[in-house]
């Protein structure tokens, strides 16, 4: 279980002075259980393409944009015309299913598949004699494939993948364009549809339509099924996939249209957000820059991947992290701390927690480019999921940094505003800002400091929570607390006495050494 | 595993034995106990339980089979790996099938065992062992029986509570997930039927309280669901929810108001519940919660305008008003609060009435002082209403300290001048104005120091000069006592912000009040002026000196003394407190009223001694005495006599009756004794030295810093008489020393033994066990090398060699084992001695060494000059680099409280510490030059030889900083 094991890992560092560097870093944790809704501002996984066609209306009187007569026909008509062997038919038919299926609401994607349409239309993909035929039901393919996993399921087992690729290099356009887009709906599903793609050589088949004369909205549409194969964990998309895809991910990222920002960054989020060679990949392409400069683009929707796909560099080595301090972050993320959205807020802080985790002088480079201010402020006045990450940023920065470092983290109100959290309802915040506490204590034990140190905490009302704390209902928090304020704040005796083989009788104890051993080796 | 039929026989037989389980007679019970015991590890056993609990026809064996049951799953259910099954599994399915029905269907004693049992049993196995539990419950939901409803949702709490506190983890939120997936949309369906149930039987009073707990539970479980993080279903659920809350907030029944006046009703207990679920969604899901906040902040306030003063409330007002407190905090909230006619009817209506001396207060400041000093000096009020609403003003002030306090300031007033018309009628309108100023003003406090930041806005000195000072002068102390508590309280925690002069005045007034009947005032008394006199003025002087005292000396300590005599203070530790911190700053002003005051003293020592139960008091007791010992003999050393005259038939009855919290207080006023004998050891004391060495006193930990330092005493002034008259005890003394070395904890208190025996015995007394104590360190050595041990086993060895020579300390390691001396060298002292601590350690260390490296042909003519130049390296870096204090990753978790010193670290009695010693102050006070000197001896005593040693391997910044010892001793190299 991963999220117990880095629990345990934070244990023990709380107990431990002389650990590793590596271990201070918070790394994004794969978080594969979610309680809370859907986050807003992610992509999207798949997309129905409901986008209605204006010759839809020209051409068929009969099915006319008007929903009611849409409706009117029925599945059995469709399946008539579909599996007959009239051109017209089929090519009625399918455009019949690919509008029942392009309906804002309640598409009838089971009805369609139970009703063995799709081996049909998978071979109407190959029908490169009747572009219409083709492009109807690649569009129905792609509508049922935006469904759930099991829809996607029974597109793929009626090869539809081997069709979609070869249909990829359509010489019309919007035919391409619309496999691009069936094919991103399956990617889309997980990674080892994801693989299947890729070993069947999407990747090479994508990529070739990238020209200098593709015309934006199929750059969007492709940027998009790229950045589905790059995504998704567990396991990670196969590294020689990564290789082939970088070079012209890292082209797009060079356009200025918003859409395919968005997208390409947030295919370099995906592949970002993994152990460090992973993120050396991406590193070594020479592409932080333009991300950090992505970062302050007016659209969220660019911001929010960028934002992410730097904060997974800097949760990388030092190195990799210095990479993105040397290219600016750090005067970008203050602004992004002051963002009106909590969660862009959350986001950049997260990323200064992670900042926060490395050697002193990057510690030294934060407060040189100013981002305790902000950072304190979040503490005091941040929603609570960015509280939660400054805290961490706090902690990181108590444990790696010099006693200067330290001693200004207090003076500009960092301890009176992680004090003040100490009644939060989350257990493991409780046990991070104890954490902290707990480096400013060793810290000033370093100074001789130890006694002002405990007014202060008490001062600003520290120690009531501390000592309240000891009757908090989680184990781990009442202990680090009770250890605490025996350690610094009472003088309590020592206790312990191990038992021995000395032997004693009633009056004395004896004196004696048992056999010689016969070598002593230290 | 045996089995027992499921027969008649079998149930009949556990019936009897479960009735003499609950006999009186222990010799009745006892062996039914066993039996059921000896039994419990059958097949069927639980099973026969719950058919007894279910069917047995006398209700008593019911209530008893279903407790048995209860602790029967505790002890046994959870499957421990590497431990055998203790259920078979049989009965395990049998136990799951069962439970829910039979505690649903049970009366309600049996329900709550049953209910208990099902907890235990889901901690282990729910979800992934039980996956239908939830279905089960939730079924019952359509029951319509609120009976069996309760029991669901009571049961369901205590699965669900753990969520509140236990850490994010995939595992818990996987659990939380499929608790959510099957149970929220029922919990909020029956949270809607059951509000719509309220109202068709607004007036039935009897399904009211059902259905009230029900809403209760329900309120329960919401929290504990959305606890960890705020669920999809709960985010598209909130409308209902929070309406829901809201309207049972605004709620009144007259049917539910309870005249109980202590007890909270349940309706108290299910707003207090909505108050927790709203300041929850307040504090973690701000940016959903927000469109509601309004309104429930208006309906919070409502509530608490409109509720009354009855205790019975407390809880539910401070909840209350907690929620208001956390949310006029935050910035974007500020504007609902701002409106001066709402902080106006905040202040009158919300705060100034929580702030009010009630009739409860009234009874415990009277009958149970020791809890209202706890509760008012000490802040263990973290519940009370006062406490909460003080929290309010602070909140309210991050944002409008200045309308604030200008209208707490009218009100102040004006409850002033109610309290003026009728001083007799109306104290606690004063009491309650003190109590606003107090926390208006305080903005930061500390035990050690009082307020130490103070509002701005409020004159201090002003409301002392006009309103407390008046009370205090007051002819008569023992009229309205709470107010003059009030006026000694004010003295006290505003003490770093009055002027010198306005403390100077309280001094004799605070003296008098000593004398007050009520315990808190003069509790309060004591406790004022032991805080007083901790001030520092500038120089870090006592602000108030001795020569200031002068004039209230006698009266002090007279009232001192005879507060303690006064009902319910015999063992009042401020009291106590006061005394020993009037003696600390008096000094030598106390040395004419001791003889009279030792003799009190004492015999309030052999008082408490009878049964010692109130530990504060007893320190400070001993502290007490520690003082007037010190103070008296540091003017006459003589009078020492006359203390173990007075002292010692006590001690030694403590020591007698092994009154075991006496025993380590007695060593340390022992030890502070025998080390101001200037002349050798008295023969009193030498009686008592074998008794000192019996193993039933190291046994416990709490007496082996003091008999440490107590035996250092003996060495010290006695090492010759000891070994003159007492040599049978050495192996003895020595064994200690063994048994100390031994532990990892106290391995530090026998160095400090051994360190002290070393220093002060004759050398011939202890030269027959050297071979035998190295052995003893090099034993430990191997087996158990702690960071701890070796620093302490480097200061020893070094010591010893300053003492004995460093070629008898090589012959002795060499003696041992060929080339010990060498890996002791290589293996401990090169690399760790850079983590020796403390200056003492630290000289001794470099003397030593540079004995080793200067005064011992081995290191210059055998295999052992390999060594010669790196241990010179390691002493430069001893001297010129940081400490080493890293420790190595095992050990973090052994003796992190024990910091080992030359000294004994331990001083629980702060006056009878121990000054520094240092056992080598005669060899050298500069060891740089020291080393300077040796080597340039030895460079004369073999020329070429050292220069030639420097030059191979020390490394050129260690080389700078020898060059500048020998320029600083200016000597010379040859």
């Amino acid at each position: 279980m991963p999220t117990t094991s880095a629990t345990d890992d934070r244990l023990s560092k709380f107990k431990n002075k002389g650990k590793e560097p590596s271990k201070l870093r918070e790394r994004r944790i794969a978080e594969c259980v979610e309680l809370r809704k859907a986050a807003k501002n992610e992509n999207f996984l798949k997309r129905r393409n409901i986008t209605t066609l204006p010759e839809d209306a020209d051409q068929s009187p009969e099915l006319n944009t008007d929903n009611h007569e849409v409706t009117a026909i029925t599945i059995e008509e469709v399946v008539g015309d579909v599996n007959s062997d009239c051109k017209e038919r089929q090519t009625r038919g399918c455009q019949a299913a690919r509008k029942l299926l392009s309906r804002e609401c309640n598409p009838p994607l089971k009805e369609i598949v139970e009703a063995g349409l799709l081996s049909r239309f998978v071979e109407f993909l190959g029908r490169d004699d009747d572009p219409s035929l083709q492009f109807e039901a690649a569009w129905a393919l792609t509508n049922i494939a935006s469904g759930t996993s099991w829809h996607t399921q029974q597109v793929v087992e009626h090869g539809a993948v081997p069709a979609f690729i070869s249909l990829l290099a359509s010489p019309m356009l919007h035919i391409s364009e619309q496999a691009v887009w069936a094919l991103g709906n399956i990617a889309g599903d997980g990674p080892a549809y994801r693989d299947t793609l890729i070993e069947c050589n999407v990747i090479p088949a994508l990529l070739s339509r990238i020209t200098p004369d593709t015309p934006v909205g199929y750059l969007r549409n492709l940027t998009w099924t790229l950045s589905n194969l790059c995504r998704n964990k567990n396991p990670f998309p196969p590294l020689s996939a990564v290789q082939q895809v970088l070079p012209s991910l890292i082209q797009l990222l060079h356009l200025s249209d918003q859409d395919i920002l968005s997208d390409a960054c947030w295919a370099v989020s995906y592949l970002t957000d993994g152990a460090n060679d992973r993120i050396d990949i991406v590193v070594q392409t020479g592409i932080v820059p333009r991300l950090v400069s992505l970062m302050s683009f007016e659209a969220l929707t660019v911001v929010t991947p960028a934002l992410r796909s730097i904060g997974n560099i800097v949760s990388g080595s030092d190195i990799q992290t210095q990479v993105a301090i040397d290219a600016g972050v750090l005067s970008v993320l203050p602004s992004l701390m002051r963002h009106s959205k909590p969660s862009v807020q959350k986001e950049a802080t997260w990323a200064v927690s992670n900042i926060a985790a490395g050697p002193a002088q990057q510690i030294q480079q934060l407060l040189t480019c100013g981002l305790l201010p902000p950072l304190i402020d979040l503490l005091r006045n941040g929603d609570f999921k960015t509280q939660r990450e400054a805290v961490w940023a706090i902690t990181n920065f108590t444990s790696g940094g010099t006693v200067e470092q330290v001693i200004q983290l207090v003076q500009s109100g960092g301890l009176e505003a992680i004090l003040n959290l100490l009644t939060v309802k989350d257990s493991k915040t409780i046990l991070v800002i104890l954490d902290a506490i707990n480096n400013l204590f060793m810290a000033a034990e370093k100074m001789g400091e130890t006694d002002k140190l405990c007014l202060l905490v008490e001062e600003l009302g520290g120690l009531d929570k501390i000592e309240m704390l000891q009757n908090h209902e989680n184990d781990t928090v009442y202990r680090t607390a009770q250890a605490l304020i025996e350690k610094f704040f009472t003088d309590e005796e020592p206790e312990g006495l191990q038992t021995d083989a000395t032997e004693a009788t009633d009056t004395t104890f004896a004196f004696k050494t048992q056999d010689v051993q016969k070598t002593f080796r230290f | 595993m045996g089995t027992m039929e499921l027969n008649d026989g079998n149930l009949q037989t556990l019936t009897e034995f479960m009735r003499k389980t609950l006999d009186p007679d222990p010799s009745v019970r006892r062996p039914a106990e066993k039996f059921l015991e000896s039994v419990e590890g059958n097949q069927n056993y639980p099973i026969l339980l719950l058919t007894l609990l279910e069917k047995s026809q006398d209700n008593v064996i019911r209530v008893c089979a279903a407790v048995t049951f209860k602790n029967y799953i505790k002890r046994n259910w959870r499957i421990i790996e590497d431990e055998p099954n203790k259920i078979s599994d049989p009965d395990r399915t049998t136990i799951k099938a069962n439970i829910v029905n039979l505690m649903l269907s049970s009366p309600e004693q049996i329900q709550k065992q049953l209910s208990d049992a099902i907890s235990i049993i889901g901690r282990e196995d729910f979800p992934l062992k039980w996956p239908d539990l939830l279905t089960e419950m939730v079924t019952r939901f359509q029951s319509g029986d609120f009976h069996i409803i309760n029991g669901v949702l009571r049961t369901a709490h205590s699965l669900f509570k753990r969520y509140r506190h236990e850490f994010k983890s995939n595992e818990l939120w996987l659990e939380i997930k499929l608790v959510l997936d099957t149970f929220a949309n029922p919990l909020t369906e029956l949270f809607k039927a059951t509000i719509e149930l309220c109202q068709t039987h607004a007036t039935d009073i009897n399904a009211l309280k059902i259905l009230f707990s029900s809403l209760t539970l329900i309120s329960k479980l919401f929290y504990s669901l959305n606890f960890q993080d705020l669920p999809e279903f709960f985010e598209d659920n909130m409308e209902t929810w929070m309406s829901n809350f809201h309207n049972l907030l605004t709620l009144d029944n007259k049917l539910l108001q309870t005249d109980d006046e202590e007890e909270a009703g349940l309706l108290e207990l299910l707003k207090s519940q909505i108050c927790d679920n709203a300041a929850l969604y307040a504090q973690k899901y701000d940016e959903e919660f927000q469109p509601y906040l309004p309104r429930f902040v208006t309906a919070i306030w409502n509530l608490l305008v409109s509720t009354g003063q009855e205790v019975k409330y407390d809880l539910l007002v401070s909840n209350a008003i907690q929620f208001l407190a956390s949310v006029c905090e935050r910035p974007h909230y500020k504007h609902l609060f701002e409106d001066q006619n709402t902080l106006t009817s905040i202040c009158e209506k919300v705060i100034v009435p929580n702030m009010e001396f009630r009739s409860a207060d009234e009874e415990a400041f009277e009958d149970n002082s020791e809890e209202y000093i706890r509760r008012d000096l000490e802040g263990s009020d973290i519940d009370t209403r006062r406490r909460a609403a003080c929290d309010l003003v602070r909140g309210l002030c991050k944002f409008f300290e200045g309308p604030v306090t200008a209208i707490f300031s009218g009100y102040v007033n004006s409850m002033l001048g109610e309290y003026a018309k009728n001083p007799g009628v109306n104290w606690k309108h004063k009491d309650a104005a003190i109590y606003l100023v107090t926390s208006l003003a305080s903005k930061a406090q500390t035990a050690k120091h009082g307020i130490t930041q103070a509002n701005e806005l409020v004159n201090l000195t002003e409301f002392f000069v006009n309103h407390i000072l008046t009370d205090l002068k007051s002819q008569n102390v023992n009229e309205f006592p709470v107010l003059k508590a009030d006026a000694i309280k004010y003295v006290m925690i505003f003490r770093s912000q009055l002027p010198k002069e306005q403390l100077l005045q309280a001094v004799p007034l605070l003296v008098a009040h000593l004398q007050a009947e009520s315990t808190v005032e003069h509790t309060y008394a004591a406790h004022a002026l032991e805080r007083l006199f901790t001030m520092r003025g500038p120089n870090n002087s006592t602000l108030i000196t001795p020569a200031e005292m002068a004039p209230f000396t006698e009266q002090l300590l007279n009232n001192l003394f005879k507060a303690l005599a006064l009902p319910g203070s015999s063992e009042n530790e401020y009291i106590m407190k006061a005394i020993m911190r009037s003696f600390s700053l008096l000094q030598e002003a106390i040395v004419s009223y001791i003889p009279t005051l030792i003799g009190q003293l004492t015999h309030k020592l052999l008082l408490v001694s009878k049964n010692p139960s109130k530990p504060h008091f007893n320190h400070y007791l001993f502290e007490s005495l520690c003082l007037s010992i010190r103070i008296t003999c540091k003017a006459n050393t003589t009078t020492v006599g006359s203390f173990e005259e007075a002292l010692f038939p006590v001690f030694t009855e403590i020591l007698q009756n092994d009154v075991q919290e006496f025993v380590p207080y007695v060593f340390q006023v022992m030890s502070l004794l025998l080390e101001i004998h200037t002349s050798s050891i008295p023969n009193s004391y030498m009686a008592l030295f074998p008794h000192l060495l019996q193993p039933v006193l190291w046994e416990r930990t709490g007496n082996i810093p003091p008999l440490v330092r107590l035996l250092q005493a003996y060495l010290e002034k006695g090492g010759a008489t000891i070994a003159s008259s007492a040599a049978d005890k050495i192996p003895g003394l020595l064994g200690v020393f063994q048994k100390l070395i031994a532990s990892k904890a106290n391995d530090h208190q026998g160095f400090y033994l051994m360190n002290s025996i070393i220093e002060h015995m004759p050398t011939e007394s202890i030269v027959q066990y050297r071979k035998q104590i190295f052995i003893l360190l090099f034993q430990r050595l191997q087996s158990s090398k702690t960071t701890k041990f070796i620093k302490s086993f480097m200061v020893f060895i070094n010591l010893y060699g300053v003492k004995y020579g460093a070629i008898a300390l090589q012959e002795i390691f060499d003696s041992i084992q060929p080339k010990m001396f060498g890996m002791v060298l290589e293996k401990i002292v090169i690399p760790e001695v850079q983590k020796v601590s403390g200056p003492v350690e630290k000289k001794i260390c470099a003397v030593g060494i540079t004995k080793i490296l200067t005064e011992c042909p081995a290191m210059i003519d055998t295999e052992y000059t390999k060594l010669w130049t790196p241990l010179l390296q390691a002493l430069i870096g001893l001297f010129e680099l940081p400490e080493d204090d890293s420790i190595p990753d095992d050990e973090h978790f052994i003796d992190i409280e024990d910091t080992p010193g030359y000294q004994t670290a331990f001083s629980q009695l702060a006056f009878a510490g121990k000054n520094e010693h240092d056992p080598i102050r005669e060899v050298t006070s500069n060891p740089k030059i020291l080393l300077a000197q040796s080597l340039h001896k030895l460079s004369t005593a073999c020329p070429g030889r050292v220069p030639s040693m420097l030059s191979t391997s020390l490394n050129a910044e260690a080389l700078q900083y020898l060059q500048g010892y020998l320029q600083a001793a200016s000597v010379q190299l040859v």
